[in-house]
């Protein structure tokens, strides 16, 4: 949901994700791992955390989504630790594959969300490839 | 290279993504709304024609109700067939929640009468979308113009990043007038005309590589042009 950023925004948090593929490009079966660093949530308390590997479908239809890897972090002491910086990892499985449609697309993401004890919360999304189709050509003109 | 969203996308134009615009392209205020639904007895109707932004509407006021601390009832019926799924879900909805239908039309008379009257007997508001007059008092009625489609087009993700190169203004005014002033069926189209556009792009620009690395091999198109731009769901985003 596209949100008024004046009703959810919590200080002026950033998430920067790094991926241990260069250009974010894996193969099915792959390990992915990535760890990220927070940044701007200095005098916010964060009480969750989430990480989750997700699919999702993108064009002119309905939106589908697949949730491959998720885990929810929420002992005080952890959420303290990954608040500032964390790491995780998962087997990527053989599909879908990542597609550059003309209709539908499908992404990989790598999605981190923070739930702040305000009750307000912040995702951030980081897209990586999986395989390697080719993208779809559009068919010659006056077809 | 990363790909490029469209930022034409479902998943950046459906309801519930979209902030409701009034037809000056403002920001409609769902808080004021739901005032008005109190004032007309708790049932009414958003009237408008088709991509006129009733679902975008109805979305919002659905959070809004939440955000409010009640409790909201999402339903949409999209065939016959989904009649006895809704008036279930309405039976045993919570009292004094507001039950929020989309495509009121398809529930018929008689489906119609009886969702007002379990309605009405849980103690529930009842908000529906309708393309006509429906025996309800109407909340509101949604009507479009290109200004409204050029404020949408304007919230849209990573406008400075396309707006001018990929899509022009002429786009807008021109799909918004080829499908009769319908919203969604515009933003389709310009989807259709983004996707042309950016390949059509990459193309040119493959062909210049090509003649400048004499005779290098084709590359891969869309993955070769665009980085992606700061929206949700593109590299990076951060959203709020």
């Amino acid at each position: 949901m596209m949100v008024d950023p004046q009703e959810r925004s919590v200080g002026n948090p950033r998430i920067e994700v790094f991926f241990a593929h260069q250009r974010r490009q894996y193969e099915p079966g792959d390990r992915l791992a990535v760890r990220y660093v927070v940044e701007g949530c200095e005098g916010e308390m964060i009480r969750v955390i989430e990480h989750s590997v997700v699919w999702y479908t993108e064009g002119k239809g309905e939106e589908d989504l697949g949730v491959h890897f998720f885990e929810r972090i929420t002992d005080r002491g952890a959420v303290a630790s990954a608040g500032r910086d964390g790491a995780f990892e998962t087997t990527l499985p053989a599909s879908p594959l990542s597609y550059e449609g003309l209709i539908v697309k499908v992404r990989w993401c790598v999605r981190v969300r923070l739930f702040f004890a305000s009750g307000r919360d912040f995702v951030s999304e980081h897209v990586f490839l999986v395989g390697r189709i080719p993208p779809a050509r559009l068919p010659p003109r006056g077809l | 290279m990363l790909p490029s969203p469209n930022p034409f996308a479902t998943r950046y134009t459906r309801p519930g993504a979209m902030q409701p615009l009034d037809a000056a392209g403002r920001p409609v205020h769902a808080a004021e709304m739901l005032g008005r639904l109190d004032r007309l007895g708790g049932a009414a109707a958003i009237i408008g024609p088709h991509g006129s932004g009733k679902s975008t509407l109805l979305c919002r006021l659905a959070d809004a109700v939440d955000a409010g601390g009640g409790t909201a009832l999402r339903l949409r019926l999209r065939d016959g067939r989904d009649g006895g799924r809704v008036l279930l879900a309405m039976l045993r909805a919570r009292a004094g929640s507001v039950v929020l239908l989309d495509g009121w039309e398809t529930a018929g008379r008689i489906g119609g009468m009886l969702a007002r009257t379990i309605a009405r007997l849980r103690g529930c508001g009842l908000v529906v979308t309708a393309h006509g007059a429906v025996g309800l008092p109407m909340l509101v009625r949604c009507r479009t113009n290109v200004a409204l489609l050029n404020a949408i087009v304007d919230r849209l993700p990573g406008r400075s990043e396309w707006y001018g190169r990929l899509i022009f203004p002429a786009d807008v005014a021109e799909t918004f007038a080829a499908h009769g002033g319908d919203i969604r069926e515009a933003l389709f189209a310009l989807y259709d005309r983004y996707e042309r556009r950016l390949r059509d792009e990459g193309r040119a620009g493959r062909e210049g590589r090509e003649a400048d690395a004499d005779g290098a091999g084709p590359g891969s198109g869309i993955q070769e042009i665009v980085g992606g731009f700061s929206c949700p769901g593109a590299p990076g985003r951060n959203l709020r």
